[in-house]
């Protein structure tokens, strides 16, 4: 037995190992062709985390959500001026290098600060903007706290990953600092007093403030060198010549004093265009792509998990024989893989690990890694299922001269289902909730959805509770169905 | 003299330490009807499963119409059970499927014959088991009796040239046990070549050709039911019959 699960331990690392030689191996490719591969394409694609207004965010325009702000001018500016168009790329603060190291996207501009530790990893062009932190408090405390040396004993709130983060860690004490991935989240968490403050860049702050009246903003007096405040676009490591092309654009963006002068002022007015209509009706559009992506993403992996899932099952119940031997330790290597790791981590190794042999679009990384995932979990409930269906009927079939794969196919697997139909069923109504984890790669589904509509509306709680009561109507109308089709199967 | 369609040469089989079947050697001619009795634990069931693979003997071979089984690829060895049915002690119906689809099932599946007439054949087996107001009801709102009967017209539909029942009343209640006897004993008078493992004491007197007793592993004997029960020749026989009530 000890010796069985060494040799399953090892079979684990040799497929991980094996991705991350070959993933290695591709990222040190990346020679400076740069520039002339995105000319080639004739697409320029931008990363950004759009909950960062006036930086970058969601605003409907002509009844449809588009990411507006002044660093999407600053993208359109460099792509002008490169000769190509423009895509933006929606995804989290946290994803952002990440997807650029993967070649995800051609370049960052996210309000992003050219801080040491990140210039290790990718290059920044000039500073196309220099800003400074505040602090955004409930109106109501604007007496109690003055800087960020009032907390003491209180809740600074920060976006992870960002440099506001580490300064608040860094130059307060006796203050907690909590990390959350967007900033909506950290204005609902202040707003319902969970957190006492958020730091964010001051043009952000002014942002939040203008559109809320229960909000209001202080001055952080953090003590902070220029790169600490300044926004760079950055590229991936090496790109020297798109760099070079990217800071001519960046050098006239400063000199000509366009995000003051241009781009700030026409964030401002989607910033104000934004509020007219915050009711969650005018917002359905939103809402019913979200379910439309759910939909998509759950029945594709619903699909591609069973197919999975019968493969993975007879895999593992195969027996005799080297190559019967081998596939059932690899089935089973993979199932315990899989059910021992996080589906996020499996969606962000697809998205982003995969991306580097293949690059696949969001929602195809999606559905892989739902249905990867699935496929172990339905693995293991066919298995039960062909366990539970009684030998006798095998028996009689083989005795009719039915083949293995013929008694599988007509006389087991269908009683197999049957018998496990509830707990596939159970399987489909989670996926449909599950299905919730891709929004961290840029996916439109319902999660990723409601957060646009929230940094969108700046209202928290609505799209929550709307996106709740869209996902009760989802998995019960499912097992409705469900449950239809477990009465038509009952014969005894 | 007919060459016979079952040949067992010096057949074993254990399950572990345990010997069921000990050197078998006894051969089957067409048209035959042979009944194997013999107390519980003495492998029987295991003897029949042996005649079509179900289990696989560790030693000696099982020759069906002068093809060595035992040395058989899967592929032929598939060809083959479909001319050797089987019948069961627990009925094995497919419970997701009305008793038409049952009986339809393999040889559209493995015959591949077409609907049309896997449906008419499975009809007139039907009415061979007096069942064929029951075709499409499903294996659960059956009576034993009823059950069996289906399962003999499934086997029927491959047109087996033997028919194999591993104690095909034993698991009835004893007002069905009469319907079905009755079919296998039709099936006997046409003609068919049978290999019935039963407790049927009255049923081996009246339709077997030749009675097998089985004990201990080995068939330890072989005659016509008359001399057999009237005159059994070895000691185990004799106590195995003293037994059982007559």
């Amino acid at each position: 037995m000890k010796k069985k699960l060494i040799l399953l331990l090892a079979l684990v690392l040799t497929v991980v190992t094996g991705f991350t030689a070959l993933s290695s191996t591709t990222a040190n490719a990346a020679t400076d062709n740069s520039l002339t591969k995105v000319e080639k394409k004739g697409t320029l694609v931008m990363g950004t985390s759009p909950d960062y207004p006036p930086y970058e965010f969601q605003a409907t325009v002509h009844g449809k959500s588009k990411i507006v702000g002044m660093d999407v001018a600053v993208g359109k500016k460099i792509a002008k001026d490169m000769g190509v168009k423009l895509v933006v790329k929606s995804m989290s603060f946290d994803s952002l290098l990440v997807a650029l190291q993967t070649g995800k996207v051609d370049m960052v501009i996210s309000g992003m600060n050219p801080t040491p530790a990140r210039k290790k990893n990718v290059d920044f062009t000039h500073t196309y903007y220099q800003g400074g932190y505040s602090i955004v408090i409930n109106k109501s405390d604007k007496g109690i706290y003055k800087d960020k040396d009032s907390f003491v004993g209180k809740t600074i709130g920060a976006q992870t990953g960002s440099t506001m983060y580490n300064e608040s860690k860094k130059q307060t004490s006796g203050t907690t600092v909590k990390g959350m991935t967007s900033v909506s989240d950290l204005i609902l968490a202040l707003q319902s007093h969970k957190i006492q403050g958020v730091a964010m860049e001051k043009p952000s702050a002014q942002a939040y403030v203008a559109n809320n009246k229960e909000l209001a903003a202080i001055p952080s007096k953090f003590d902070l060198s220029a790169s600490d405040t300044s926004a760079s676009v950055a590229f991936a490591k090496g790109s020297d010549a798109l760099v070079a092309k990217a800071n001519k654009s960046v050098d006239q963006i400063k000199n000509q004093n366009l995000v003051n002068k241009d781009y700030l002022p026409a964030a401002g007015k989607y910033l104000k265009t934004n509020t007219v209509n915050t009711s969650m009706l005018h917002y359905w559009k939103a809402f019913l792509t979200g379910i439309e992506y759910t939909l998509i993403i759950t029945v594709c992996s619903v699909f591609f998990g069973f197919i999975m899932g019968v493969i993975l099952a007879l895999a593992r119940m195969g027996q005799g024989g080297v190559v019967r031997t081998g596939l059932r330790w690899l089935a089973t290597a993979y199932v315990e893989f899989i059910r021992g790791t996080p589906m996020m981590v499996q969606v962000m190794f697809v998205y982003f690990g995969l991306g580097l042999i293949v690059n696949l679009p969001a929602l195809t990384s999606g559905i892989i890694a739902i249905s990867l995932n699935s496929g172990a979990y339905v693995a293991e409930y066919i298995r039960g299922g062909i366990n539970s269906v009684d030998d006798g009927q095998t028996e009689a079939a083989r005795s009719l001269g039915m083949s293995s794969g013929a008694t599988m196919r007509f006389v087991v697997l269908p009683q197999a289902l049957k018998n496990i139909w509830p707990s596939l069923g159970n399987e489909f109504i989670t996926l449909i909730k599950d299905s919730s984890i891709v929004s961290i790669i840029g996916v439109s589904e319902l999660i990723f959805q409601s957060n646009i509509v929230r940094s969108d509306t700046y209202r928290g709680v609505a799209p929550i509770a709307v996106i709740m009561v869209l996902y009760f109507v989802l998995t019960f109308t499912a097992s409705r169905i469900l449950n239809y089709f477990e009465r038509r199967m009952q014969h005894d | 003299m007919t060459k016979p369609i079952i040949e067992v040469k010096n057949l074993a089989k254990s399950f572990g330490k345990n010997d069921v079947l000990k050197d078998i050697t006894e051969q089957v001619n067409p048209g035959q009807v042979i009944v194997v009795i013999g107390p519980s634990g003495g492998g029987k069931s295991t003897f029949l499963r042996c005649l079509n693979l179900l289990e696989t003997p560790n030693s000696g071979e099982v020759d069906f119409d002068g093809q060595n089984l035992t040395t058989l690829d899967t592929k032929k060895v598939n060809e083959l059970r479909e001319q050797m049915g089987m019948v069961f002690q627990g009925f094995n119906l497919f419970p997701n499927m009305t008793v038409l689809e049952n009986i339809k099932l393999a040889p559209m599946k493995v015959k591949g014959m077409d609907d049309a007439a896997a449906t008419k054949r499975a009809h007139e087996l039907l009415d061979q088991v007096n069942l064929d107001d029951h075709a499409d009801a499903f294996p659960s709102n059956l009576s034993g009796g009823q059950a069996q009967r289906v399962a003999i017209a499934r086997a029927l539909a491959m047109d087996p040239k033997v028919m194999l029942f591993d104690e095909p009343t034993s698991a009835l209640d004893p007002e069905m046990v009469g319907e079905v006897l009755n079919v296998m004993q039709e099936l006997a008078n046409q003609g068919m070549t049978m290999v019935v493992v039963t407790h049927e004491m009255g049923f081996a007197k009246s339709v077997a050709d030749r009675v097998w007793f089985m004990a201990d592993g080995y068939i330890q004997e072989n005659n016509t039911p008359d001399e057999f029960f009237s005159n059994p020749q070895t000691d185990r026989a004799k106590d195995f019959l003293s037994k059982i009530l007559m």
